[in-house]
């Protein structure tokens, strides 16, 4: 197809922005060639992927030729629906390296000829880790398996077989032998043995004392290895039964190698039980005697780091173990990076304490503080007092955390490794309690420190921002982990505003309370049951005289006493946009007040929320008023302090809603929300797309069990607010000053 | 009065219940029943509070009355209330009113399924006074001194709605429950489940990684009631790994990812 009706449809489909020509003809070339039926399909893409990014628009057009030569018209969509999952997860760079080959990458999974991933059996294999493990334990993508005691790393895939079935057999065997690794306390600082770099893992400093290295930390790993699995034969011995079959087939470099070295003899020894054919040395000999001997339950490392102490002097000078890659699911010894993470926690922990101790310091006691100073030894004079104190303490909290431990300890290297060995010895169940300890001492420090000598500030976030999905209505998919929403604070406002409007609408209001009381939980007596509290005396009589008119008489004689309780918990939620500002902000504030007054005679639980932000990395949510808290002076004053602020990204705040939901227990939950027109935000968050995120928004709720209801305040009544919140869902109120009264009444219909 | 008498005979327990004591709770249960103070069990589901009751009442070679709460519970449940029969009205006593009566152990399971109303009846009984007032035949019971009043309840899945009232709370002496250590649990799951070491100990193993779940979204672990139903189930010669998932992560759970899990967790072990 000609080059330009390319282009002049590519305009039309990115309209109305204008992309320089150069990068358009550039992009489009590729397709000119192209079949008119692959042109379509590829065009019928463009409107999914140009919101997102026009750099991955133009890199998708000039892959999407050749990759319709491995694809077939109608994978296309699912194609660029993963382009666009990967474009969010790994940027530009992923998303190339994701069309650069489009049979490896896409096309093999598709076919169910690709390995097993990562991502397709985490759901799986986490809980089970954590089951084992006893606490949570991340299974991350990496390179080579390996675990840092935090985490464990697994490669992103394995093809190594071709079912499904032993591939996963494959991960579990990982996943078990690093948590084995660490349960059995591979990674311990071997026992009586002096550091001679505190930076430096124990074990590490061990392997340096040989001549190679490397040769004693493959050799030891391999010793370790035969340890770990006896463990697991003995723990695990299902597991290991499985993997009997499994364990023999796995790939060993020593198979390729026309020289195979100790290392790989051992490797072959341990897995396939093949000794045979190994060279006759005095060094194979021993190490195989000491393998076979170690298959007998070790409890600790002490006889691998022997066996490793007396077989490095036999070895000779030119042989080299590292050549040798360790076996499949053994992975690498992460050793440094477990000593820093130890360090940092161990920062951290100390740090918790002295912050701790500190806040609980009387104020202004000098001498104390001067102790304290010197305890901490990070340097201090006499006569200083708690302020000072507490200025060094924030400004060793820049220090990185390697610093911070280096500053705190004192020349005690004993004391060190003794920490150390407590850290190594008993990983696992033991460092559950120590885990919780931890967190808990964090938040006493935390809470004692702001209460005496720091307010949390005004607009601060007050909870770790969440992050949420977005719904792409183009793609059918949602944008993973798009929008973060922050909770902040909202500073309360004194004024005339809350008596003002108890005044004007005093008559309303002691109306409402009235109509309210009668939603109270009721009792009321239900006669002619057949079981009850009572006796139903009319009943009974009509009874006896059925009796002896030779009638069947009634068995429900009695009176019962039913409650009709409520069980409700309901949530306001505000549009603070902009577009509010003036009288319909007025009239939602006069509402809430209204709704507040009335609310307190019921018993209902009821929460008050407003919603604003800009962009998706900051969609704002202002708690005036949470579900547990009263209704008092301070949420009136933050009623007062609701005003017009910036856009109205309405989904995430209503995901948001629907996932605090998720921890109130109540019979009927309710989400009202209060908005003055379309959902609207500063970057393409608009017309369709921002509607049917929205709707979407709504739909994930209900199904979640929250019932949704929109009150929007509008000139006039629009055709997609049928469309986003639902037929019956919402109610349109064109004069603003009925808001008060109509929510009130809204409410009372929607939950009697 | 004879009818009476003869239905409480019902509660007794003649074969001592099998229990394996954790602690000092046998010690304290008994001085609470001699000083006539109310027991308080809190625990979670399955890890043997009844049967501490059970263990105890044959101890004291008491009656046991048990009632389990719910939330349509009222006073005249507990209590008791007019009947017809044949015409005439008759006055039926509760459990309550029937333990004390006949110095029974009366025993509310999961007390904070009941109202508040309901269970505020109980206070009088559970402090000093030891009566129990019967308003609609103008009657108050005195309790004997070998009346005792036990409640329990789980705290694991306790909503801010099913709280104890503090008034309520504070009239008991609590005894807190747990699962065993490993080691008590694998002698009672050989002893109750019927089985042999070999496969207790996996099991007991399993529920400690089941227990280690509540951050993946697992309410609450397997309990020891569990594992030794799982074992009676492995004792009529159901495969083990089919009895496992049957009687334990069926049980647990609905989630298909966590099933998924609890079948690796249990394919490992056995």
């Amino acid at each position: 197809m000609e080059l330009e009706i390319l282009k002049e449809k590519f305009y039309q489909l990115v309209a109305p922005s204008l992309p320089n020509e150069w990068d358009v003809e550039e992009a489009l070339s590729h397709l000119a060639t192209a079949e008119t039926e692959h042109l379509d399909e590829i065009f019928a893409q463009i409107p999914a992927i140009w919101p997102v990014s026009h750099s991955l628009c133009f890199a998708y057009l000039s892959a999407a030729g050749p990759a319709l030569c491995c694809l077939a018209l109608d994978e296309m969509s699912l194609w660029v629906h993963t382009l666009l999952d990967r474009y969010e997860t790994g940027g530009l760079r992923g998303a190339q390296v994701f069309m650069e080959d489009v049979d490896q990458q896409f096309a093999r999974h598709l076919r169910g000829q690709g390995g097993l991933r990562l991502v397709d059996v985490r759901s799986r294999l986490q809980p089970y880790v954590n089951g084992l493990a006893g606490r949570e334990l991340p299974l991350i993508a990496a390179d080579t398996v390996a675990t840092d005691s935090e985490s464990i790393f697994l490669p992103s895939e394995i093809g190594l077989f071709s079912g499904h079935e032993e591939n996963f057999l494959l991960y579990k065997l990982m996943v078990s032998f690093q948590w084995a690794s660490l349960q059995t306390g591979v990674f311990a600082a071997p026992p009586s043995f002096r550091l001679h770099k505190k930076s430096a893992h124990p074990l590490d400093c061990f392997f340096s004392e040989f001549d190679q290295p490397a040769n004693a930390r493959s050799l030891y790993h391999l010793f370790e290895t035969s340890r770990v699995l006896n463990f697991l034969r003995h723990e695990l011995p299902g597991l290991m039964r499985e993997a009997a079959a499994l364990l023999p087939q796995l790939p060993l470099s020593g198979d390729d190698s026309s020289a195979p070295n100790l290392l790989d003899w051992l490797q072959r020894g341990l897995l396939r039980d093949d000794w045979s054919g190994s060279l006759q040395s005095p060094l194979m000999d021993r190490a195989i005697a000491l393998l076979q001997q170690a298959r007998e339950e070790a409890l600790d490392n002490a006889a691998s780091l022997e066996a490793v102490r007396e077989l490095m002097p036999l070895m000779a000078v030119e042989d080299n173990l590292a050549q040798t890659d360790p076996l499949v699911f053994q992975g690498t010894l992460r050793l440094q990076e477990m000593r820093n993470l130890g360090m940092k926690q161990q920062a951290d922990k100390e740090l918790r304490l002295i912050k701790t101790m500190t806040a609980q310091l009387p104020p202004a006691t000098p001498t104390a503080a001067a102790e304290e100073a010197n305890a901490g030894e990070a340097g201090g004079q006499q006569g200083q007092d708690t302020a000072l104190l507490i200025d060094m303490e924030s400004a060793w909290e820049q220090l990185p955390p390697f610093f911070q431990s280096q500053s705190l300890r004192l020349d005690n290297s004993d004391a060190l490794l003794d920490s150390m060995q407590r850290e190594h010895e008993r990983p696992g169940q033991s460092r559950v309690v120590e885990h919780s300890v931890t967190a808990a001492e964090g938040k006493a420090g935390q809470t004692f420190v702001r209460s005496s000598h720091a307010s949390p500030e005004e607009g601060q976030g007050m909870i770790e921002p969440v992050v949420y999905d977005e719904w792409d209505y183009r793609r059918k998919g949602f944008r993973k982990n798009w929008c973060v929403v922050t909770e902040k604070e909202l500073p309360p406002v004194q004024n005339t505003f809350i008596e003002q409007t108890l005044k004007q609408y005093r008559g309303q209001i002691r109306r409402l309370r009235h109509q309210f009381e009668l939603l109270q939980t009721s009792e009321r007596f239900v006669r002619r049951q057949r079981e009850g509290n009572d006796i139903d005396f009319d009943a009974m009589v009509e009874s006896l005289a059925d009796h002896y008119a030779g009638r069947p008489p009634s068995d429900r004689l009695f009176i019962r006493l039913a409650r009709d309780q409520r069980d409700i918990a309901v949530t306001f939620l505000v549009d603070m946009s902009n577009s509010t500002a003036g009288w319909v902000g007025q009239a939602i504030k006069e509402a809430l007040v209204l709704i507040c007054e009335a609310m307190e005679v019921l018993n209902d639980r009821y929460a008050i929320y407003g919603f604003s932000g800009m962009r998706r990395l900051r969609c704002e949510v202002f708690p005036v008023k949470r579900m547990e808290e009263r209704y008092n002076r301070t949420v009136r004053q933050r009623i007062s302090a609701i005003g017009p602020r910036e856009y109205t990204r309405m989904a995430p705040a209503i995901r948001h809603m629907t996932s605090l939901f998720a921890q109130v227990e109540a019979k009927i939950r309710l989400l009202i929300v209060l908005s003055d027109g379309k959902p609207e935000d500063y970057d393409d968050y608009k017309g369709d797309y921002a509607i049917e995120d929205t709707r979407h928004a709504l739909l994930e709720a209900k199904a979640k069990g929250v019932h949704p209801f929109c009150i929007t305040i509008d000139r006039q009544a629009h055709e997609y607010m049928a469309h986003m919140y639902g037929e019956v869902n919402y109610i349109f109120i064109d004069k603003v000053k009925q808001l008060p009264a109509r929510m009130s009444e809204i409410y009372r219909t929607l939950t009697s | 009065m004879a009818g009476r008498q003869m239905r409480i005979d019902e509660y007794r327990i003649d074969e001592e219940p099998y229990y394996l004591a954790t602690g000092s709770e046998l010690a304290i249960a008994e001085a609470a029943y001699l000083d006539g103070s109310p027991l308080l069990l809190k625990g979670p589901t399955g890890c043997g509070k009844t049967r501490f009751m059970q263990y105890l009442a044959w101890r004291l070679q008491r009656p046991l009355v048990t009632v389990s709460c719910h939330d349509d519970l009222s006073t005249s449940d507990l209590v008791g209330r007019y009947l017809i029969r044949a015409g005439e009205a008759v006055w039926t006593d509760g459990p309550l009113t029937m333990a004390v009566r006949a110095g029974a152990i009366c025993y509310l399971d999961e007390i904070v399924e009941a109202r508040k109303d309901t269970t505020v009846v109980i206070h009088p009984l559970a402090d000093d006074r030891r009566q129990l007032p019967i308003e609609k035949r103008g009657e108050l019971l005195t309790a004997p001194p070998e009346f005792m009043l036990a409640v329990s309840y789980n705290p694991g899945y306790q909503s801010v709605l099913k709280d104890l009232k503090a008034s309520t709370r504070q009239r008991f002496i609590a005894l807190s429950f747990d699962y065993p250590e490993p080691e008590k649990e694998i002698e009672i799951v050989c002893q109750e489940g019927r089985l042999g070491l070999e496969i207790a100990k996996p099991l007991v193993k399993l529920a400690g990684m089941t227990r280690g779940l509540k951050d993946s979204g697992l309410a609450e672990g397997a309990s020891t009631r569990l594992l030794i139903q799982t074992g009676k189930l492995i004792g009529r010669g159901i495969p083990v790994r089919t009895a496992c998932r049957a009687a334990i992560s069926e049980a647990l759970t609905d989630d298909r990812e966590l099933l998924a899990a609890l079948d690796e967790m249990i394919s490992s072990l056995f």
